[in-house]
């Protein structure tokens, strides 16, 4: 079995700083990815770069992303890119997929810092082709060059979905709706998007893109089966962790998006500090990383993080009332009853299964996501629930009036990925 | 085949950028999709090569056939699942293309065909 001292998971900026500390601790890191470059998020953004350091603050954010991995170059940290880490076993084991086969790693200490994925919710027409998330308008636009189409409706607003649509103007395409709330949307079309329409709009168009922002991915967090807590900010669950960031699982430490940080400045001061922590390096060193960290936090993220501290459950969302844009969403998912627009949208895309059959599910007694995943099959498919587990919270609790911080995350179980079976069968011991 | 169709400029190719810059021409590769030869870029994945040129569906689902197409761009949502060189399941958004690659719309949970040629 292979063998590192710190295993770093995720090369976006919460783990490069990770690993790039945890080397300057001395430390022998194995930092891993799943895309064939580093950088996370940083690969396909074009916004300029802020709050990092003087030498990269103003770049492109994409440009920052090749300084950081002449950094961790320089640094003598092992990096594998094409290679997931699709399970989490007992005293730091971790299998890791390459196109190669399957292999062990065991680690001393593992980094989390796996980031986020964007927050989808259904609509009718969501899965035509011609509908993407953000993350994907941007990875067309910016590393491969192709518009998702001519004509193209948002849906979403806030940061996120202001940047998707300049990133989609300055590339030549036409936003021709804008829609917040993904409850009012409508695409239809023969086999791909042809028309949209909301708040009594209704547009030619070619493609539309989900910006409704993004949720955090402590999956090989959830396998080992850290304490969660609760964030309102969020409305959904994360790792309970330490000062120094580590969850309750002694080794684990979780940083970045994963666990629910801000932004870049934010993702790589806690990557730094996870990172020295791991390594065990002088106190001077984690007491100044520790300060650099409270100066990139906010007051009100700060008080976030302290409730969410191991012996503290978070915070519990009041009975009524979700974030919006979702408050709006939830209700209709749960007011419909067999024939009504949403009734045969798809809820979970990757098994098929519709919103009438997860409302069926809940009329007849699921309480829980894992009970709605045993009645109808909803989040058992290839994505392992990561784009229809926040639908069936806001569902479950629109239906049954259980607040979301009750809800907890369906079971994670390895593979967290789709993984063909031989690399299961390859694994070297 | 005019010359920037075999340059890989499809019909969607962002040529001109204000912040990225010109499109760097990149050499061609030659794959075919369900029979019909198309240009590709060199190092871009399989799915963005078939946006280029418009095409959208890279599988059909087991229930009503209900047709899919990129949408995580990621390697999580499996929507661009497609059979390449005989081999099904392959993730069109992670793959990138090669010269001579055979790639078909996948049908349902796909079919194993053993390598092509
Ligand atoms: C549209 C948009 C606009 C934004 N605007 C701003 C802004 O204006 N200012 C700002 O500060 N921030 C902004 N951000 C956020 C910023 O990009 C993130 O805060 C930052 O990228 C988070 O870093 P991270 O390292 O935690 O995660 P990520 O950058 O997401 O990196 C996580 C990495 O982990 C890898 N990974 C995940 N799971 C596995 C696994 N099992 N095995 C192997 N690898 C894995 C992924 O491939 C990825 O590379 C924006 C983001 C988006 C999408
Ligand atoms: S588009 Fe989601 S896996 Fe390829």
């Amino acid at each position: 079995m292979k063998s590192t001292a710190i295993a770093v998971i995720g090369a976006g900026p919460a783990g490069i700083a990770a690993a790039l500390a945890a080397a300057e601790a001395g430390a022998a890191v194995t930092l891993i990815d799943e895309h064939p470059a580093v950088g996370g998020q940083l690969r396909w953004r074009i916004a300029p770069l802020r709050g990092l350091d003087d030498a990269l603050d103003g770049l492109p954010v994409c440009r920052a992303a090749e300084t950081l991995h002449e950094r961790l170059a320089a640094a003598d940290v092992s990096v594998l890119t094409g290679a997931v880490a699709w399970g989490l076993f007992e005293d730091g084991c971790l299998a890791v997929a390459t196109p190669g086969g399957s292999f062990l790693l065991q680690a001393e200490k593992i980094v989390v810092a796996t980031g986020s994925v964007d927050l989808v919710l259904p609509f009718p027409g969501w899965t035509l082709p011609g509908v993407m998330t953000a993350r994907a308008a941007q990875i067309m636009l910016h590393l491969h060059r192709v518009l998702p189409g001519r004509r193209v409706a948002v849906v979403g607003e806030g940061p996120d979905a202001a940047e998707i649509v300049h990133d989609l103007e300055m590339a030549g395409a036409e936003v021709v709706l804008r829609a917040a709330d993904p409850a009012q949307v409508v695409a239809s079309g023969e086999g791909r998007v042809e028309r949209v329409s909301a708040n009594g709009e209704r547009r030619e168009a070619n493609a539309v893109v989900i910006a409704l922002g993004r949720q955090p991915d402590p999956e090989l967090a959830l396998q080992a089966q850290v304490d969660l807590g609760y964030s309102t900010r969020l409305d959904c669950h994360l790792p309970l962790r330490s000062e120094l960031l580590e969850t309750s699982r002694p080794g684990l430490y979780v940083a970045g998006e994963a666990a629910g940080a801000v932004d870049l400045a934010e993702s790589f001061a806690e990557g730094r500090l996870a990172g020295l922590a791991a390594a065990g390096a002088t106190l001077e060193r984690i007491a100044a990383a520790q300060e650099a960290l409270a100066r990139a936090r906010s007051p009100e993220r700060s008080a976030e993080v302290d409730r969410l501290r191991p012996g503290s459950p978070g915070e519990a969302r009041p009975e009524t009332g979700v974030g919006t844009p979702w408050a709006s969403w939830a209700e209709a998912a749960a007011a419909g009853g067999q024939d009504d627009a949403l009734a045969q949208v798809a809820l979970c895309r990757c098994e098929q299964v519709t919103i009438g059959e997860v409302r069926q599910a809940i009329e007849e007694g699921a309480v829980t996501i894992n009970d709605i995943k045993r009645r109808t099959r909803a989040g058992m498919g290839l994505c392992q629930g990561i784009f229809c587990a926040r639908a069936m919270a806001l569902l479950l609790h629109a239906s049954r009036g259980i607040p979301l911080s009750e809800i907890v995350p369906m079971t994670e179980r390895p593979p967290t990925r789709p993984i063909p079976l031989a690399s299961l069968v390859e694994v070297e011991e | 085949m005019d010359e920037a169709r075999s340059i890989g400029a499809g019909d969607l190719r962002v040529l001109h950028h204000p912040v990225l810059g010109d499109l760097p021409v990149s050499r061609p590769v030659q794959i075919t999709v369900d029979g019909q030869p198309l240009v590709a870029r060199e190092g871009e994945a399989i799915a963005a090569a078939l946006l280029a040129h418009g095409i959208l569906v890279c599988r059909t689902m087991p229930r009503g056939r209900e047709p899919r197409g990129l949408f995580c761009a990621l390697g999580r949502c499996t929507d661009c699942l497609m059979t390449v060189d005989g081999e099904p399941n392959v993730r069109a958004c992670l793959t990138p293309v090669r010269e001579g690659q055979d790639i078909w719309t996948q049908a349902g949970l796909g079919r194993w065909e053993g390598p092509a040629g």
